[in-house]
């Protein structure tokens, strides 16, 4: 197949019966340009910097050296990090901080967006305080928070002494067995806003002589619920979880403001391992390995995030 | 409509109290999550009014026996050096945010339009390849961004916080305009470019107006993003006054570490205006949503 000039082009009709992607690359040469700077901005953040990081992750690099005179180590740092004890614990503390803190901030979101979907007095400034801990920066919340956990003037701790529920104030993030626990309720208290968000805005579209037949038809609040409502949701649901998993496995600040990880790991999850590893003790070469797994994880989760998307894209199309 | 017909009408005094029933059941709800959502916002602004030595008693002052602004004092005072410090992190922070919202909105408008309108070979590759930025964490591009800002001379700039914050507000803002776009009756364009517009007048002069509720939305998605983002500011600039206000508090703080109401009040003035602005203009950002994420 030949390249076909544009005068060449210019001469054949539109309906040609053959689908030649240069061609029609070149009919839409004008189109482009709309998304070339979204495109360029892109490749130059994104591209590079994953395929550097897949680079970087075959190579040693020890403290003291510059970066450019790293040595090529193969699968080494990929071995190191599977038999490492740091990287299951890592792991579990991961998955427990993304599985709970998707759960609830979902399930408070949505419950939250049910509950004020019925018109009220005050139902708009109800909405927007419980919106508010989503728009302030993490780095607020994570310390609002420490104070709010401090072991000796900490406000929760005060109260539970008065109440009488403990004789002095428990120590939330300095201790092994709860530290995890009370950062991820700072974490469903930053997140379920979005939820409530999208699951608001989702409620909207639910077509409201559905839900009236429905009721003609005698079905009960749960039932009308259940039948109407929630089918019409499924999309909707599924990329606000979807996306709320992706936010939560990439937490960074939450943790590394209020414990930095410890204490002894106990709050490390992937991303502020990598950091340290990277920015603490400038293992290069682990940290990108890491990097490239957490890529991998990622990936699935993707497939899974454009499949619901482009299931919406599809039930689009025929209707 | 098949699984309603399905359903069995049930005694009407059974489906009262159970109506009811939920609807206490969310009120109840609703006044936990009212609690569980302002009484730490609460309690940020009680102790920002607290001197010092009453914020550390023990059991505590549940209300300030003597509320003192003090703290707001000393960090707006631009006569000190912590008022300095904090009015230069807020004006950093100012300009960062302010420069990527408006090349957000330069990138995102004719690129959302293009996939919306368009249907060039590649338009859906490139469009989740562009959703896929949402993916990954800021960490795994810190390293090569980093030796890339050298590369190109933004280290200690604000260019590289603009740069690279534009990137995460993109994904988002181009899906939730390209939703916006598909909801505007192509019709009108047609009509425009009948009456002698190109296409490109009839984009400016026709969708850009009917989208702006969109591009606000977009515009304030955007600026929050920027306004509170952490780990860049925090690895790309060294120089203290250069430093946005979340890197700039923590660093002050990782100093002083037991004013708290000096913290508290730190991170009310830093909140103020992302939440005045978003409670402003949210009408726009849930519309957008419904818009754009949602219906589809």
């Amino acid at each position: 197949m030949t390249i076909v000039s544009g005068k060449a082009e210019a001469r054949r009709t539109l309906q040609s019966a053959r689908s030649d992607v240069l061609r029609k690359m070149w009919e839409h040469r004008a189109d482009y340009a709309y998304v070339l700077p979204a495109i360029a901005v892109m490749l130059i953040v994104i591209a590079y910097p994953i395929y550097y990081t897949i680079e970087l992750s075959f190579f040693n690099t020890p403290p003291g050296l510059q970066l450019r005179d790293k040595i090529f180590v193969g699968f080494n740092n990929y071995g190191a990090i599977l038999t490492s004890g740091v990287f299951w614990q890592v792991t579990f503390n991961t998955l427990i901080w993304t599985v709970a803190s998707t759960f609830f901030s979902f399930a408070l979101g949505f419950a939250a967006a049910l509950a004020l979907h019925r018109d009220f007095i005050g139902r708009g400034v109800l909405r927007a305080i419980l919106i508010i801990p989503w728009v302030i920066s993490a780095v607020a919340a994570s310390y609002i928070w420490k104070w709010i956990y401090h072991s000796d003037f900490g406000i929760i701790g005060a109260v539970l002494v008065e109440l009488g529920w403990a004789s002095r104030p428990p120590n939330f993030i300095d201790s092994v067995s709860t530290v995890l626990p009370s950062l991820i309720v700072v974490n469903i208290w930053r997140e379920f806003p979005f939820a409530m968000i999208m699951m608001t805005a989702g409620l909207q579209t639910v077509p409201e002589q559905l839900l009236r037949a429905a009721k003609v038809d005698g079905a009960n609040a749960w039932q009308r619920f259940w039948h109407v409502t929630f089918p019409h949701l499924r999309n909707v649901s599924t990329v606000t979880i979807l996306l709320l998993a992706v936010a939560n496995f990439n937490s960074f600040i939450i943790p590394w403001i209020m414990t930095g990880g410890g204490p002894s790991n106990a709050s490390h999850i992937w991303i502020t391992h990598i950091y340290e590893l990277a920015f603490g003790r400038q293992r290069w070469g682990v940290a990108s390995a890491y990097s490239v797994l957490l890529f991998i994880i990622l990936m699935t989760l993707g497939y899974f995030y454009v499949r619901a998307l482009s299931g919406n894209e599809r039930k689009d199309g025929g209707a | 409509m098949s699984t309603v017909s399905e359903t069995i009408p049930r005694g009407r005094s059974a489906r009262r109290v159970r109506i009811d029933g939920w609807r206490w059941g969310g009120r109840a709800f609703l006044v936990f999550m009212l609690l569980y959502t302002a009484l730490p916002m609460i309690w940020m602004l009680l102790t920002s009014i607290k001197s010092g030595f009453a914020a550390m008693q023990f059991p505590p002052q549940w209300w300030p026996d003597q509320p003192t602004l003090a703290s707001y004092q000393k960090l707006l005072d631009p006569q000190n050096s912590v008022g300095q410090d904090f009015l230069r992190f807020f004006w950093n922070s100012l300009i960062v945010s302010t420069a990527t919202t408006i090349l957000s909105v330069i990138v995102a408008v004719p690129a959302a339009y293009a996939f919306s309108r368009f249907t060039f070979p590649g338009r859906n590759f490139l469009f989740f390849a562009v959703l896929l930025r949402n993916m990954f964490p800021a960490v795994i591009f810190l390293v090569p961004l980093f030796i890339l800002m050298r590369a190109i001379g933004l280290v200690n700039t604000h260019g590289s916080l603009v740069l690279t914050y534009l990137t995460f507000g993109l994904p988002l803002a181009i899906w939730l305009l390209k939703g916006f776009y598909d909801n505007i009756p192509v019709q009108l364009e047609q009509a425009a470019r009948i009456d002698g517009a190109t296409r490109f007048q009839a984009f400016v002069l026709i969708v850009m107006p009917l989208s702006a509720p969109g591009i606000i939305a977009t515009a304030i998605y955007s600026f929050i993003g920027a306004w509170n983002e952490y780990i860049y500011a925090y690895t790309f600039l060294s120089k203290n006054e250069q430093l946005t206000l979340p890197v700039g508090i923590q660093r002050f703080f990782s100093e002083n570490t037991t004013d708290f109401p000096g913290l508290m009040a730190a991170s009310f003035m830093m909140s103020v205006p992302v939440v005045v602005l978003f409670l402003l203009l949210q009408r726009y950002f849930v519309r957008a949503l419904t818009e754009g994420a949602v219906k589809h």
